[in-house]
């Protein structure tokens, strides 16, 4: 039986999914984590603690425990994890996207850089030391512009400013992040704000070629001054030939970067003067939302991940033609969440097909841009993008959340 | 369904499984043994943590099968959402 190593950190959403993926495939999984599991003693074999921010150590550590329990595929699952799933994958001589090339697509400056150099259209942007005196920088600075961290995902940390005062505050919030987060980096991007509509791109890399799995739509305007994503809706609406476009912009981009095999989360903005790249990170998407897609007769991204990771053939990388969305709910205010009501409501939409809460009563939650998780999922399917659109909107509009 | 298999998987949930996770304050309820299927449910520190499905499918359902081979699967109808002392929060990737 083929064996794949999930790299599978304690927080992150997508282990089930993963897992229903290597179950359904007949494919035994070695899970690791950075965090020993209560069964390790007693699954050596099957359960790994390894050091994610230690690459070259997480992969000397698999490379001895494959000499007993030999193994076919790495896939790491999440953002955490794809430079450490190429160190692993390099040392044990499977084929994955290079480690320079996995470690670029992780911190924000070193790809648009990459990029830029290429040709790749991104936005402008210079990077920003915490060290250095910002009342200048500020005054210097082109408005409006976007400052973010170098490595946070899922738009943590990332603040819009208008005016030189929204700048330096905005600089000195992403520093307080940073701090909690424990990220010790001192250098921050700030870059043009390009707008228009937002667009998220999911793909395989097979061999260096782009397979463009899906291309989601993200019809609530993400103009600041926090960036918090919500609707995902595929197919999408933008004509035909932006479509090709952001395509082929996305397969530059990950060839600029190195990036050759496993899938690619990417997103652009198409802006008044054509598709710029905001980022190609070496994942897929994030959070639950790959539950909206489903390839071929039925199958899930994870599945068409690990065949990809197994060196499986894949008979179609088509996604099912019917529309489908999925709604990150946002955390409204800070606070600790005492119940969410409405959910029968919602789940009686038309159109509605699960509503998945995923914080628990009692736990704290933080907003953007401090904040790094979602109060859940809610997934639809329709006839027409629109309608997935709206079904989305009208289940949210339905669940009734609690903070106290 | 044998009373004999469901009280050894019984038997295991209490000698092995329970005093495991017992380390981060969780625990198993078996609910059934039916067709060869475990049906268990988990409570405290695994309902709703990050971490509960590496648990179930690499530890316990491995445990079980090793020791009763006769078990094909083991399945988890634990109600996630509603827990409310998880030992991992699941957060954005």
């Amino acid at each position: 039986m083929e064996r794949a190593l999930l790299l599978l950190p304690t927080t992150t959403y997508r282990t089930q999914a993963f897992l229903d993926a290597a179950g359904a495939l007949g494919v035994e999984i070695v899970c690791a984590s950075e965090r020993p599991n209560v069964f390790e003693e007693r699954a050596p074999d099957r359960l790994l603690t390894l050091d994610f921010d230690d690459p070259d150590a997480a992969a000397e550590g698999v490379r001895r425990f494959a000499e007993t329990s030999p193994i076919d595929a790495v896939v790491g699952v999440d953002d955490r994890t794809t430079v450490v799933a190429a160190a692993i994958a390099e040392r044990l001589g499977l084929p994955a996207n290079p480690v320079a090339a996995a470690a670029a697509a992780r911190n924000k400056l070193e790809m648009r850089r990459r990029l830029a150099a290429a040709g790749v259209p991104v936005p402008r942007f210079e990077p920003v030391s915490l060290d250095d005196d910002l009342a200048p920088i500020a005054r210097a600075a082109t408005y409006p512009c976007v400052l973010k961290p170098l490595a946070l995902s899922a738009s943590r940390g990332v603040i819009r400013a208008d005016t030189p005062a929204e700048f330096v505050a905005a600089v000195e919030r992403i520093a307080r992040i940073l701090a909690g987060a424990g990220d010790t980096s001192r250098t921050l991007l700030a870059e043009e704000f390009v707008p228009g509509a937002e667009v998220a791109l999911e793909g395989l890399l097979v061999g260096g070629a782009l397979q463009t799995l899906a291309l989601f739509d993200k019809p609530d305007p993400l103009d600041g001054p926090f960036f918090e994503e919500t609707i995902y809706v595929t197919p999408s609406r933008l004509p035909a030939v932006v479509q090709a476009e952001l395509a082929t912009v996305t397969a530059r981009a990950a060839a600029a970067l190195g990036l050759r095999e496993g899938p690619v989360h990417a997103e652009l903005r198409v802006g008044p003067r054509g598709p710029r790249v905001i980022e190609v990170a070496a994942r897929s998407i994030g959070g639950l939302c790959s539950r909206a897609l489903r390839f071929g007769t039925g199958m899930t991204l994870e599945e068409l991940i690990l065949r990809h990771a197994l060196g499986r053939k894949i008979e179609s990388y088509e996604r099912e033609r019917r529309p489908a969305g999925v709604m990150m709910l946002p955390i409204p205010r800070a606070g600790r969440l005492r119940a969410v009501t409405g959910i029968e409501a919602a789940r009686a939409v038309p159109g509605i097909e699960e509503i998945v809460i995923t914080t628990h009563r009692g736990q704290e939650l933080v907003p953007l841009p401090e904040g790094w998780q979602y109060l859940g999922f809610v997934f639809a399917r329709a006839d027409t993008p629109e309608a997935v659109e709206q079904a989305l909107r009208a289940a949210h509009a339905r669940l009734d959340v609690e903070i106290v | 369904m044998s009373v004999d298999l469901k009280s050894k998987v019984q038997d295991l949930v209490d000698t092995s499984i329970n005093p495991a996770i017992a380390a981060h304050g969780g625990w198993v309820e078996l609910l059934d043994v039916k067709d060869s299927v475990v049906y268990l449910q988990m409570g405290g520190g695994c309902q709703g943590c990050g971490a509960a499905d590496i648990t179930l499918k690499a530890g316990i359902e491995r445990l079980i099968k090793e020791e009763l081979p006769e078990i094909t699967e083991v399945l988890d109808t634990t109600d996630h959402a509603a827990g409310d002392n998880p030992y991992y929060t699941a957060g954005k990737s």
